[in-house]
């Protein structure tokens, strides 16, 4: 019997290739036309640490982590044992182990699931030939793993060439090696996990984070200042080349300050400019952001969420900075705020944040998180991309003085690129005057407060306000990575007959109020389920009397991801 | 361009005046503040130089010197306070085309903005940073920064910071800095050819003037008794330079230390398109 989907765990101790084995796995079932995502987990060493990769292949489009995992590969069981939490596994797992790699940590074993026994190691290998080799154990299980669910040699080996290319015609042979001895040992196990045949079509693989930084190259970024901040620094380093070969520049800052002051820099000469950061450089970021607001100066943040506050957990997720987004800052300082709904949708995302800060000449904060950031996923090629929106540079006559910031008229006003000859002005975050100039009068701050407001308040983002799944009186409300596991919790709900829509805000900032009235018509009981654990959603949406006070929160913080069972559990 | 001693000048292709280069507002500076100096200075240099004012951008953080780009007619950027400089480098290394100057404070650029200041000369991005140094902090009114004397009383600091003073030119040879020079604001004719001699000097040229707050350190009246022209100049030694720098009592004027470090390298001509980086996700069936 053939299954819909396989949710597959390669663990093992530092260097034992348990992340390359599942990219194998992941990048073989693209190949062989199935969706896919993978996520990792990794133990707080710099290296070396224990880690493991969680993949899953499907027929269909995957956006959530399963409630439980079909098959636990382990390539050692080194400290294996502290994902345990992570990793839900049942009695109806299971575990893939070596019986020369001991015995199944109390860890697992409690999960109850069944143990099936493969030798990755070659007994007649001494010790020394077993360490040289020792590398090539997850090739081995990776090859296995292909074969078990029907995935053919020529798919893993299109896998192995691509991912190790460049790496010399030596180890990629090696690596097929150990894949197509793993494959062999397959149709001696006890078992059947062949996938149904998928409907065959070119796809994308990529993550969330590459995901926004196309995005946002699409709609023409080409200036980026930025810091090292997991998880965001991967985004970056991806991000650098393609933006060097495209003509831009990358500059690395000595802090978050210089990073967003460049950007701020290079976007007021005409460059659509972008940082990236987490919450910690997010923080450090926020005066700037008043900055932006005040002087009028497009530019695009990208906050991949991890878990707060302070350092928090570096590399774990958290729906926790949607405060700081949403309200951020001294003084009456409006933003748009915009969250990408799946990993495909950073990328149009990523493009329309551009488009707004542009054509609004305000900053745009793209709030992602680290489980949309850095889950590698199988999607359909984004097709549908947003109309493009430029920046208002012309439109005046030259005169003296030039009144950038002229009010009573169209709040976006002209800002001409320097170098433009009788149209000189001076960016200013002081209260300034409609010329530009510092101004202290009560008259001309309500007036420049009122201008920047009146742009939010024209704003109208369409079908870009958010997403609605689903037709039922009951409405779980939910942003980034928890959308997922909420449309397959909708999903399973309607399976037993009861109907929940789902609905997404895309814009979370200003409030899509009258796209989510619509959205919400119709309804009699609404959830609204995010990972932070003060209800940063729930309270801003009752805030903006959005939802009726009879709305329940669903709210508790990372970096456990949402499972769909978790969130039917809340509806049912 | 290490073989680049002099600067390639460019010759003037307009003629200005230095009031060209002034947007007629009236400055917040108390009567007699050494910044007005400084602007006069910066309107003959850059009438000198002879590029028109739309092709200059003056950059600024937060303190009463970096109120200075309203005043003139050029473009202008008034930030926050102690980032003049990473907005200065964006905007550059985005328009190279434009002349981009940096101005501020001790305040602003040795405390807040101390780490940029020792990023920028290290970045060494062809633009011009200028910092009216009256060692204190005069918006609000008196306390004392980085340069003040360590027994400078003040309401903040009874009886002194005790501090050593901050020493930027040092810090600037060492970090990289290809121009270093100090100025008078009392000299602005002196001043004004240090400016044009910097901004055609390629790479990072900072400029340290002394600029007199005659409101909370009137004995800086005295500066001008104090001043005179630096005996020696230093080209790429940075040893000597600095050794110069520390050697000195803060009133040698002139210039200090020339490097003939490459500046950071202009950004590439497109090599791919978005179509091709989008190639790179596809996975074949």
């Amino acid at each position: 019997m053939t299954r819909a989907s396989i949710a597959v765990v390669f663990a093992g101790s530092g260097g034992s290739g348990a992340m390359t084995a599942g990219a194998v796995f992941l990048r073989a079932a693209a190949h062989a036309g199935y969706y896919g995502m993978m996520t990792q987990l990794f133990g707080a060493q710099v290296r070396g640490g224990e880690s493991a990769s969680l993949v899953q292949v499907s027929i269909a489009p995957i956006e959530t982590q399963p409630d439980c995992y079909d098959l636990f590969v382990a390539l050692d069981w080194d400290k294996v044992e502290q994902f345990a939490a992570e990793i839900p596994l049942d009695d109806r797992s299971i575990i893939l182990a070596d019986p020369a790699s001991g015995p199944v940590p109390p860890g697992i074993a409690k999960s109850k699931g069944r143990v099936v026994a493969l030798a990755m190691n070659n007994p007649d290998e001494n010790k020394l030939e077993r360490a040289l080799r020792g590398k090539r154990i997850n090739m081995f299980a990776a090859g296995c793993v292909c074969a078990l669910t029907g995935i053919a040699e020529s798919d893993v080996k299109a896998a192995i060439d691509t991912i190790f290319d460049g790496k010399g015609a030596d180890l990629i042979a090696a690596n097929a090696a150990g894949a197509a001895l793993g494959a062999r040992a397959a149709p001696a196990l006890p078992l059947d996990l062949r996938l149904e045949p998928p409907r065959k079509a070119a796809r994308w693989l990529i993550n969330g984070n590459q995901a926004v930084a196309f995005g946002a190259l699409r709609g023409g970024v080409r200036f980026v200042g930025c810091y090292p901040i997991t998880p965001a620094t991967d985004l970056v380093e991806w991000l650098a080349p393609h933006l060097i070969k495209l003509g831009g520049r990358l500059v690395l800052g000595e802090d978050e300050l210089a990073s967003v002051n460049m950007t701020l820099g290079a976007s007021y000469g005409g460059t659509p400019a972008m940082t990236v950061t987490s919450g910690p450089g997010f923080s450090l970021m926020i005066e700037t952001l008043g900055l932006a607001v005040a002087a009028e100066i497009p530019f695009v943040l990208v906050d991949v969420m991890r878990a707060g506050p302070s350092t928090g957990i570096a590399s774990k997720t958290e729906q926790s900075d949607i405060n700081l987004a949403v309200y951020g800052g001294h003084g009456d300082a409006p933003r748009i705020v915009l969250a990408p709904v799946s990993v495909a949708d950073c990328v149009n995302t990523g493009e329309y944040a551009v488009y707004v800060a542009e054509s609004l000449q305000t900053p745009v904060i793209v709030l992602s998180d680290q489980a949309l950031g850095q889950a590698t996923t199988v999607i359909d090629p984004s097709a549908q991309r947003p109309a493009p929106l430029a920046r208002r540079v012309n439109g005046v006559a030259p005169g003296k003085p030039f009144k950038r910031y002229a009010t009573g008229g169209d709040p976006v006003t002209p800002m001409p690129l320097p170098g433009t000859p009788h149209l000189e002005w001076v960016a200013e975050g002081l209260t300034h005057n409609e010329a530009g100039l510092p101004a202290s009068g009560a008259a001309m701050h309500v007036a420049q407060i009122d201008k920047r407001a009146k742009k939010f308040s024209q704003f109208d983002p369409g079908d870009h306000w958010g997403e609605v799944w689903g037709e039922g009186d009951v409405a779980i409300i939910a942003i980034g990575s928890t959308i997922g596991p909420a449309r397959e919790a909708a999903n399973r709900l309607a399976a037993g007959g009861q109907k929940v829509r789902v609905i997404a805000l895309r814009v979370l900032s200003p409030l899509p109020l009258a796209a989510l009235t619509r959205a919400l018509d119709g309804v009699r009981r609404i959830i609204v389920v995010e990972q932070n654990h003060g209800a940063q959603l729930y309270h801003y949406l009752l805030g903006h009397k959005a939802i009726p006070l009879s709305a329940e929160s669903v709210a508790r913080p990372g970096p456990a991801p949402f499972r769909p069972s978790e969130i039917a559990s809340h509806v049912a | 361009m290490t073989d680049t001693i002099v600067a390639a000048t460019e010759q003037p292709h307009c003629v200005f005046d230095a009031k060209d280069f002034s947007s007629g507002a009236h400055p917040v500076w108390c009567p007699g503040c050494g910044d007005y100096g400084v602007l006069a200075a910066l309107e003959r240099a850059l009438a000198r130089q002879g590029r028109p004012p739309h092709e200059v951008v003056l950059v600024s953080g937060i303190g009463c010197s970096s109120r200075l780009p309203g005043y003139m007619s050029t473009y202008g950027f008034h930030g926050v306070h102690g980032r003049a400089l990473p907005v200065a480098t964006g905007l550059k290394l985005t328009r190279p085309d434009l002349e981009v100057i940096a101005v501020g404070g001790d305040g602003d650029g040795y405390s807040i903005g101390g780490n940029h200041f020792i990023h920028a000369c290290r970045r060494n991005v062809d633009m011009l940073y200028l910092v009216m140094d009256n060692r204190v902090y005069g918006m609000t009114k008196g306390q004392p920064s980085p340069t003040t004397e360590a027994d400078w009383d003040s309401d903040i600091a009874p009886g002194g910071i005790g501090l050593r003073p901050f020493n930027p030119l040092a810090v600037a040879i060492a970090s990289g800095a290809n121009y270093v020079a100090r100025g008078f604001s009392g000299d602005p004719n002196g001043l004004a050819d240090l400016i044009v001699d910097a901004i055609r000097w390629p790479g990072f040229a900072f400029i340290e003037v002394l600029s007199p707050c005659v409101t909370f350190r009137p004995e800086q009246r005295e500066w001008k008794k104090m001043v005179r022209p630096s005996a020696i100049s230093v080209e790429q030694d940075r040893a000597a330079a600095t050794a110069l720098v520390l050697a000195d009592d803060g009133f040698s004027m002139g210039v200090l230390y020339r490097g003939d470090r490459a500046s950071i390298a202009p950004a590439l001509k497109p090599e791919i398109t978005v179509a091709d980086v989008e190639r790179e996700f596809m996975v074949a069936v």
